[in-house]
């Protein structure tokens, strides 16, 4: 027999709630199962057949999971667990706490006997429908599981008949089991660190074509990239950057990287940033305006609180390279490069990519994205538009068409 | 003292090692070398293509197109984008005033599934975007639509002007109509429109007549005109019963706007 238990956290489940802690807490379950589904933000269903003779009793093996998760985030857990996934998830918002300060709370459901006397707001029905019930003397699970299925299909409709067969405990759903995120990583370290980090370029093609490689042979591309940038004497920058369409070109990926690298050293640029640690973008050779070399990023250095003033003014919001005052090299503040890593995650079939077999021009148009999405991190958003022809029948020309942002 | 025939010799050795190098020097006797065609984006009108002699606007390059307005350059552009992805090829509009209609443009002819709009804040940063286009590779046709603002600076024309021709595969289209002054002189093409009449069938006018001139052209030889027939409304794909019954209409003959009132 099927045993599943419901994992609820109340406090994921209000508007606004903070989502990033739930990844790493699903994360964290598939070392209690291999069969975790994420039903919704909040709440988690795992499969838990058979557990028994490893972790104990129910009651033990709901007490793991929650101690699991609670490593990752602490919050307050309902627990329940039954035998499908209606009595599992209506086991865990039965479940209360045994005191107030209690950081979980467990209940089972051990039979359809159990759900008998329960009432009939616990079905997930609508209003109307629950007025209708009312209106037909229903308040309990058991008034409605006796009901012959003929009549509540004719009363009710197949809405009604799918209740009752909740009522009745029955639930054929089955569990479908998330995949876990896979993360394919590469690395490479420097020692001792290098002076300035104007090899990153490199770096960054030779490591994205190692995991291309790895990649390619399993027939996966990837969907986003993270770059962590280890500085020795500055905070690790940290880039993550989705890909418009999962790509194994190691070329595009770099270059696609290294923008995305110089978009985040302008973000430090802005005023509410730290300026001790403000990144800017330089050619090695000579002090260039982005406008003479079109944006050619070459590499980063630091620039101290002083300099940085020069650079980051309120009247530079947006943080816009400026001319600095003064041109004397900055070898001492740049910073030391102790290692870079780079991991790729969204795995996925690259077969959603055989449209350019077909037309040559959707092939050239996936490999503009790549230099839009560069351009994007350049020039910033509202810049690149696409026309989308949504009434070509209207009546009125300026209703056949609108535009569209492509970064959206 | 060397004798002629050793001068000869070392000359043939070293224009051949010149020809190595890529550079087409040859003695004054011999034939000259083929020119090889450039590549170019046809404009969509086949009088204005032989009129430039280069088969349509060259790639590489940048060209302008000096008119008026209200002369046809938006129209004469359009259909230059329709052309090029006729032939397969991604194109670009760089919008400085955001006056771009799509439905227009599709009405020309142009497929909006694969037209890039684009829209920068000043000439200074059209002139950047534009050279990241080129500088992809991947765009065949831009027009850059300076509408009513000053044209940009010398210096950065200049830039553009050089990372297309190494890009070597986009041609940029320039309009504005105050652009001659800077714009002209860096653009390798340039051509001047001027309506000449309009086409009317009856009282309804249905498109203009206009004269385009190759006043520069760095890679043919300038001075060709071509007539253009640019129509009002659907371009292209006009009913070919229109263009056979349009009549030209002097200037000076354009029927008054009538203001009906409610």
């Amino acid at each position: 027999m099927t045993r599943l238990l419901a994992l609820v956290w109340p406090e994921l489940r209000v508007p606004d709630a903070d989502a990033r802690p739930f990844e790493r807490m699903l994360d964290a379950l598939d070392d209690l199962s291999p069969r975790v589904e994420a039903v919704g933000l909040g709440v988690a269903l795992v499969d838990v057949t058979g557990l028994g003779p490893m972790w104990g009793s129910e009651r033990r093996i709901a007490a793991r999971a929650v101690m699991l998760t609670r490593v990752v985030a602490p919050l307050t857990t309902r627990c329940g667990i039954g035998d499908n996934r209606w009595l599992a998830t209506l086991a865990a918002r039965l479940a209360c706490p045994s005191r107030p300060e209690a950081p979980a709370a467990f209940h089972a459901i051990d039979g359809r006997e159990a759900l008998r006397d329960l009432p009939l707001t616990l079905l997930p029905a609508y209003a109307a429908m629950r007025q209708r019930f009312t209106l037909f003397g229903l308040t309990q699970m058991s008034q409605l599981a006796d009901l012959p299925r003929s009549a509540v299909g004719a009363q009710f409709g197949p809405t009604g008949e799918r209740l009752q067969s909740l009522a009745r405990g029955h639930d054929p759903r089955p569990i479908v089991p998330r995949r876990r995120p896979e993360r394919e990583e590469a690395r490479a370290a420097f020692e001792p660190p290098l002076d300035g980090i104007g090899a990153v370029g490199l770096t960054l093609r030779r490591l994205a074509a190692e995991l291309c490689d790895r990649l390619r042979e399993r027939h996966l591309a990837p969907g986003r990239a993270t770059l962590v940038l280890t500085l020795e004497d500055a905070p690790a920058l940290r880039v993550a950057q989705p890909f418009p369409q999962p790509a194994l070109e190691p070329d595009w990926i770099a270059r696609l990287l290294l923008s995305r690298l110089e978009a985040a050293a302008r973000l430090r640029m802005l005023p509410n940033a730290n300026l001790v640690d403000v990144m800017r973008l330089e050619r090695p050779d000579r002090c260039a305006h982005p406008r003479e070399n079109f944006g050619e990023s070459m590499s980063l250095g630091v620039v101290s609180g002083a300099r940085a003033a020069q650079h980051s003014p309120k009247d530079n919001p947006i943080g816009v390279w400026q001319e600095p005052a003064l041109h004397e090299p900055e070898h001492g503040l740049e910073p030391r490069l102790a290692s870079v890593i780079l991991a790729f995650d969204r795995l996925s079939d690259p077969a959603t990519r055989q449209l350019p077999a077909f037309e040559a021009r959707a092939g050239r148009w996936e490999e503009l994205r790549w230099s839009l999405e560069r351009i994007r991190h350049r020039f910033g958003e509202g810049r690149l538009w696409r026309a989308v022809d949504e009434r070509p029948t209207a009546a009125l020309p300026e209703h056949r068409s609108r535009l569209v942002d492509i970064g959206q | 003292m060397r004798t002629d025939a050793a001068i000869s010799l070392s000359l043939a050795t070293a224009l051949d090692t010149l020809r190595q190098r890529g550079l087409g020097l040859r003695r004054g006797s011999e034939a000259p070398m083929p020119e090889q065609a450039r590549p170019s984006v046809p404009t969509g009108h086949r009088s204005l293509d032989a009129a430039l002699g280069t088969a349509g606007w060259p790639r590489g390059a940048l060209a302008l197109i000096d008119a008026p307005a209200g002369s046809g350059a938006t129209t004469l552009a359009l259909g230059t984008l329709a052309a090029a992805q006729a032939v397969g090829g991604l194109v670009a509009w760089l919008d400085l005033d955001g006056t771009l209609d799509p439905a227009v443009a599709a009405r020309l002819g142009v497929s909006l599934e694969w037209l890039l709009v684009v829209h920068p804040r000043d000439p200074a940063e059209a002139i950047e975007l534009a050279a990241w286009l080129g500088r992809s590779g991947l765009i065949d046709a831009l027009v850059l639509d300076l509408g009513e603002w000053a044209a940009p600076e010398r210096r950065a024309l200049d830039r553009l002007a050089g990372l297309l021709a190494r890009s070597g595969s986009t041609s940029a289209l320039v309009l504005s109509p105050a652009g001659r002054t800077v714009t002209g002189v860096v653009a390798g093409v340039r051509v001047a429109l001027q309506r000449t009449a309009w086409l009317g069938i009856g009282r309804d006018l249905v498109g203009q007549r206009v004269q385009a001139v190759v006043e520069r052209h760095r890679w043919a030889l300038a001075g060709g005109s071509a007539e253009l027939d640019l129509w009002f409304g659907e371009g292209r794909r006009i009913d070919p019963l229109v263009a056979t019954l349009a009549q030209p209409q002097p200037l000076e003959e354009r029927p008054a706007l009538r203001v009906v009132s409610a």
